[in-house]
């Protein structure tokens, strides 16, 4: 049942908000049938708050978009008697664990928009979101996403993890470099699932967002980070140590272009004034380290990888004639008819490829879901290419080659600034 | 005269039911304090006497006299030189006897101190004891040729001593002491010690006291190995002496004192046949920590923790007493909380507790002073008040230790504040005089002069309190609404059935009560006796104001 035509939550959740009143600490969680892994990320969070923050008065708000395995159940059923049994931890106060459905199907944007709604209703000072199908969640993320909001006047709190030098390579070789060389600002994990923020960035954000802008609420993190670099809040970083999660979300490429690329590109055209005027990029205050690799041997199947490039190329050479420039188009070609052994995706390519594929989003030279689709076949190109040339690369080369390659972003952008104005 | 103007009540017979204690609301209060009929700068019995009318107006039938016994007064009279005597400063043997008349002719009961575990170094048995190792008294205190017994025991005035241990140069051994090094232990192993006590007991019963607060309890026996508190011995000598009680003094109470946490406080009550009553230590320091948090959870918690007591048994419960809000019974947490909450100022904090009165630790914000004595009123226990709180009074925490909150009772903005005619250089202690809790501006006389004063207010609750047996004498079942900063809970006597509802948060507050097994009730507001709407199968929605309270009667009607 809604309070009116538009209200956004329910009147049983404003109730249930009502009863919690005031928090210094809101902990969002969105859920969407995570019962494997939600009981003991709740305890751990439970246990975080009670270590860190036992003084402050907190909540944890879950965000359930339908599930039917009993996990809002879960989240609400965990006692903080269960949490303290057993540990030297004790509870000062009432912690308060509410959940509500925002919609019959799992979609970040009315998870996010119910968790900052929340924020707001409850003067929340300080909230993070967490992932429900993290493994690896320690009670001492609690405290790095939010002692900067509580201490250090941060509004924005992004993680930095230790990976495996293959892992997040749609963050590594575009998300990060392209965003760091447009907005000037070195976020490593742009798009996080963990992050913390303030009420104050929440407020903002939930005003100002279109929050119906036909996006379909895809990559809603991504815009959250966007709106708040836009706005000149100040930014971030904590580490949090390894991230292990149950894969949950589908693994295709195309729907992570979607809810990444897509929002990135999207952003481009309002943001235009913004990210015009930058020149270079500054690193971000970080706490910990701003990244680990890890260099575990992993299996790659590059035939594959390859096969699905070079067909990319040629099915879609008609595609390509509508966004890319002519000496760009010849260039993969040329990739894609090279062998294995001399295979050669070079980070020059690859920056103008992007560049280009964010004009023709802009120009919309054909459906924008349609650009977004394109860029895999070539995304999985650059990342065979980055496999081969570092398979056997330390941790160090690795990190040199991502630098490089944000360099080159850098270095790149007024290409993209003359595309831009040429086409306007 | 102050008391001129407070109407005398005309003569109440003393209540003569055995579980009277269930129905009192105790007045704490030192003869010293209160007020001084001879002009020496001291209150006396005299004094109290004459101010009796202003209790029995104020509502209270029992007062709690705080040691009143010949002493070197280097602890406030708990180290006690004669117990079977007056302190000469406070008048006679004679006076005392008057006084407990005048009270029970007023239907007001006197409790008087009892300090079994020590007696002061100046007793006569303690000089007896030391003088030589063959005395016949010198196994009635404990005595070691090395202070290296009971390791495992405690030092309780963490700020004064650093051992229970003392050295003796006159008998040239250790004496054991748990408190102030002044105070040696008296040795309950000895028949002979536990017969005089009994003797002290008998004399003061006999002249017709209604009960003892037995001071300091726990720590009567030492046994090696143990941390020497609530040891079985001592159990066995306090049965012993609520047995005699008993059967030669029908209808008088034992009240304990024994800061201790709810599981180890329940042996006291035995099964109804030690202790009639025991303060709840441990309660009334979450009471403060969950106004502050505005978060029933410390309430709640402890209570739910609290032992099941015999039907003939009680809490005691207070907000303040002579002694520094004690925060022993806390978790280290909680005591850093209360602290940073309540004594920032590292000089208001004295052993492990703080050392200030009602009103300076609520801001003097009369919201908060009304709702901790409505808790104080409505949980189960027999409340007591601590002179000179219920109009407000403030500290001084200039003076040592805790005579802060010991200084002369404010009872007009004259001369010494009413307290007494002499020169204020002779009083015992200054009187408050801050222009926030000075005399001039917090006393007896302008309250009663004022309609809406916390004296009038505390007059009321009062008198709302023993207009029904159910809060002495009743059951407690908590309701457990979602907003965390309602406490509420449902008092049962019988048919009789209270609700409460308190709102422990300094900002408005609706709440939903599920009441669906009191549907039908009509709920009767029990200070405006206003009718709420009927108790139906939805839950029940309140709204309270800051720091709003609410007792309604529920009438099946």
């Amino acid at each position: 049942m809604r309070l009116a035509e538009e209200t956004f939550l329910t009147d049983d959740f404003v109730r249930q908000l009502s009863n919690v009143g005031e928090v210094d600490i809101l902990v969002g969680l969105p859920t969407h049938n995570n019962a494997k892994t939600i009981g003991s990320i709740v305890k751990t969070i439970q246990s975080g708050i009670l270590r860190w923050f036992p003084r402050e008065r907190a909540v944890i708000i879950n965000a359930d978009g339908g599930s039917r395995d009993g996990t809002p159940e879960l989240v609400t059923g965990i006692s903080i008697d269960d949490v303290r049994r057993g540990s030297d931890l004790h509870a000062l106060r009432t912690l308060h664990s509410i959940s509500t459905k925002y919609a019959p199907s799992p979609a970040s944007q009315a998870a996010l928009r119910t968790i900052l709604s929340a924020a707001e209703l409850l003067q929340a000072k300080a909230c993070i979101v967490m992932s429900p199908e993290s493994c690896s969640v320690e009670g001492e993320w609690i405290s790095r996403l939010l002692q900067p909001i509580r201490n250090d006047g941060f509004d924005l709190v992004t993680p930095t993890y230790r990976r495996h030098k293959f892992e997040g390579l749609l963050i590594t070789n575009l998300l990060y470099p392209m965003i760091r060389a447009l907005y000037g600002l070195r976020i490593r994990e742009p798009y996080a699932h963990e992050f913390g923020f303030s009420g104050r960035l929440a407020s903002e954000f939930l005003s100002q967002n279109s929050w119906d802008d036909g996006a379909g609420g895809s990559g809603i993190e991504l815009r959250f980070t966007l709106a708040a670099i836009r706005a000149g809040h100040p930014i971030c970083q904590s580490f949090l140590g390894q991230k292990d999660h149950v894969e949950q979300r589908g693994s295709d490429l195309v729907p992570a272009l979607r809810e990444t690329v897509g929002p990135l590109f999207s952003a481009l055209e309002p943001d235009f004034q913004v990210w015009s005027a930058v020149a270079g990029s500054q690193p971000l205050p970080t706490i910990g380290p701003d990244h680990e690799v890890l260099l575990d041997p992993v299996r790659v199947n590059r035939k594959r990888l390859r096969a699905m490039f070079s067909a990319g190329v040629a099915e879609l050479t008609t595609v390509f004639q509508s966004i890319l420039s002519p000496p760009t188009l010849a260039g993969l070609q040329k990739v894609a008819q090279s062998g294995e052994d001399d295979f050669e995706y070079s980070a020059e390519l690859w920056v103008k490829t992007v560049y280009e594929f964010a004009t023709s989003y802009h120009k919309s030279v054909i459906n924008r879901d349609h650009i977004i689709q394109a860029l895999a076949p070539l995304f999985r190109g650059r990342v065979l290419a980055f496999l081969i040339e570092h398979r056997n690369g330390s941790a160090e080369d690795v990190e040199n080659a991502i630098e490089s390659l944000c360099l080159e972003f850098e270095r790149l952008k007024p290409y993209l600034l003359q595309m831009w104005k040429s086409r306007e | 005269m102050i008391w001129t103007i407070v109407q005398e009540e005309s003569p109440l017979p003393i209540n003569q039911d055995v579980l009277w204690y269930k129905d009192a609301i105790i007045y704490q209060v030192h003869v010293r304090t209160f007020y001084d009929s001879n002009g020496d700068g001291i209150g006396d019995f005299q004094g109290l006497e004459n101010k009796l009318g202003y209790l029995q107006q104020l509502g209270i039938n029992a007062i709690w006299l705080m040691p009143f016994f010949p002493s070197p007064l280097r602890d406030d009279g708990y180290d006690i030189a004669d117990y079977t005597a007056v302190h000469s400063s406070y008048g006679t043997l004679d006076d005392f006897r008057k006084l407990l008349d005048s009270a029970h002719s007023r239907g007001i009961r006197i409790i008087i101190e009892m300090v079994l575990n020590h007696t002061s170094d100046q007793h006569p048995w303690f000089q007896e004891s030391r003088s030589s190792r063959d005395n016949p008294r010198r196994d009635w205190y404990v005595w070691s040729d090395t202070d290296n017994r009971y390791k495992g025991t405690r030092i309780i005035f963490l700020d004064t001593e650093k051992s229970n241990w003392a050295w003796d140069p006159i008998s040239k051994s250790y004496y054991w002491h748990r408190f102030f090094s002044h105070q040696p232990d008296l040795n309950y192993d000895d028949p002979a010690v536990r017969e005089q006590m009994w003797k002290v007991m008998s004399f003061w019963l006999e002249m017709g006291v209604d009960a003892f607060r037995l001071d300091a309890v726990p720590y009567l026996v030492e046994r090696e190995g143990t941390n020497c508190e609530n040891l079985p011995e001592t159990h066995l000598i306090l049965k012993d002496l609520r047995r005699r009680l008993d059967e030669q003094f029908p209808g008088r109470m034992l009240l304990a004192e024994a800061n201790q946490w709810p599981a180890d406080l329940r042996p006291y009550f035995g099964d109804g046949d030690e202790f009639h009553m025991a303060f709840h230590f441990p309660l009334m320091p979450r009471m403060f920590m969950g106004l502050k948090l505005e978060d029933r959870k410390p309430i709640t918690e402890i209570l739910q923790q609290t032992p099941e007591i015999p039907p003939s048994c009680q809490w005691s419960l207070f907000l303040r007493n002579h002694d520094e809000l004690t925060l022993e019974m806390v978790t280290d947490m909680e005591r850093d909380y209360m602290y940073d909450s309540y004594a920032e100022d590292k000089t208001m904090r004295l052993n492990l507790g703080i050392r200030r009165r009602l009103a300076p630790l609520l801001d003097n914000d009369r919201r908060r002073i009304e709702l901790m004595n409505g808790m104080l009123m409505s949980l189960p226990g027999t409340p007591i008040i601590y002179y000179g709180d219920e109009i407000g009074m403030g500290d001084n925490i200039n003076l040592g230790d805790r005579n802060g909150v010991r200084t002369p009772m404010q009872w007009s903005g004259g001369w010494n504040g009413g307290f007494s005619n002499a020169e204020p250089d002779r009083l015992y202690a200054p009187l408050i005089q801050n222009p926030v809790y000075g005399y001039p501006a917090v006393n007896v006389l302008a309250q009663v002069g004022s309609g809406h004063s916390l004296l009038h207010w505390m007059r009321r609750i009062i008198e709302v309190r023993r207009s029904t047996a159910v809060f002495g004498r009743g059951s407690i079942e908590f309701l457990h609404p979602a907003n965390h900063r309602i406490l509420a809970y449902i008092r049962r006597l019988g048919n009789e059935f209270v609700l409460v509802v308190n709102n422990l948060s300094g900002a408005a507050q609706a709440v939903e009560l599920d009441l669906r097994r009191y549907k039908g009730n009509v709920p009767i507001e029990m200070f405006g006796k206003n009718i709420f709407p009927r108790v139906g199968d939805l839950p029940y929605l309140l709204t309270l104001g800051p720091y709003q309270f609410y007792w309604f009667r529920l009438r099946r009607i």
